[in-house]
């Protein structure tokens, strides 16, 4: 055990306290306990698992959109169907001229600038 | 084996692991309610139901090294909660206390002797009391103790000083009395 800080308080109070009285257990106790955990049952340490649902079709149902709105998009772009609202910097010569330089990538923000575009 | 071994046994259901627990743990824990309660008719029931929590689901108990505090520390709750708890003064539930300092001249004899300590230390703020029975009457460190009351070492210190102190005060001219085999002994 740690000694106390003040020892000789310390000291003292275990001098007083022997003289307390030793509490005794009462005969037969430890059989009254173990009659008593016979007939207490234990909690179930296992968690109820739970099943995840299967999952639907309905579930599926929310990427048919998103792929759909891919697929135009692309379709879209491919065609140049919607070319008319991109700057002619993106969409015109400078940027499908094969000779350009590799680091000229056709000024997109200056393009937006020059045509006021936001 | 040892208490976590013990635990895990106990835990698939096993009665003989959980005797030798009980066989380990239970005097202590008895002791602790005992002095909390100043001994009273049903210390036995509260001890013995800090097991039967115990034994309801062993796996509560995250350390199993620390398996006699947690035992202290439910038992203990259950001595606070019943002090707390507005009660009829059963006849076994007030222990006559003779106070043996209304005849200041008479010597005090062991039982006197023993039955104001007990008196005084029943008066102590249960908090103290507590603080005073572990380190004291059940020889757990101050780090032990400290876990069992859930506070700092500092604050255990405190208690325990706080405790030392009115115990002093409320013995007063008994604690030299009580003392004079210190003296006689020479420690």
């Amino acid at each position: 055990m740690e000694q106390d800080k003040n020892p000789c308080e310390d000291r003292e109070t275990r001098a007083v306290l022997a003289h307390a009285s030793a509490p005794q257990l009462a005969p037969g106790a430890m059989d009254r306990l173990m009659a008593r955990i016979a007939t207490e049952p234990q909690q179930a340490e296992v968690i109820p698992f739970a099943p995840r649902p299967r999952a639907t079709f309905w579930r599926y149902a929310a990427a048919a959109p998103l792929a759909a709105s891919l697929a135009l998009g692309v379709w879209l772009g491919a065609n140049g169907k919607m070319d008319f609202v991109m700057p002619s910097a993106v969409t015109g010569g400078l940027a499908l001229n094969d000779e350009a330089p590799v680091d000229d990538l056709g000024g997109v923000g200056d393009a937006y600038a020059e045509e006021g575009l936001t | 084996m040892s208490d976590a071994g013990l635990l895990k046994a106990a835990a698939g259901g096993s009665h003989a692991a959980f005797a030798e627990i009980a066989s380990r743990h239970y005097q202590p824990v008895y002791r602790l309610v005992w002095r909390m309660t100043n001994g009273a008719a049903d210390a036995e029931d509260m001890a013995q139901e800090a097991f039967v929590k115990l034994w309801q689901n062993p796996a509560q108990v995250r350390e199993a090294a620390a398996l006699k505090g947690w035992l202290m520390r439910v038992a203990a709750n259950a001595a606070i909660d019943r002090s707390r708890k507005p009660r009829g003064a059963a006849l076994d539930e007030a222990p006559e206390v003779a106070d043996p300092q209304a005849r200041p001249d008479a010597p005090l004899d062991r039982e006197q002797a023993a039955r104001l300590v007990d008196a005084r230390i029943a008066a102590l703020p249960e908090r103290q009391r507590l603080a005073l029975s572990l380190v004291y009457f059940e020889g757990l460190s101050n780090i032990e103790a400290a876990a069992v009351l859930e506070v700092s070492v500092d604050a255990l210190e405190s208690l325990l000083a706080r405790a030392r102190r009115g115990l002093k005060e409320s013995l007063s001219a008994g604690w030299r009395e009580l003392l004079g085999g210190l003296a006689e002994t020479g420690q």
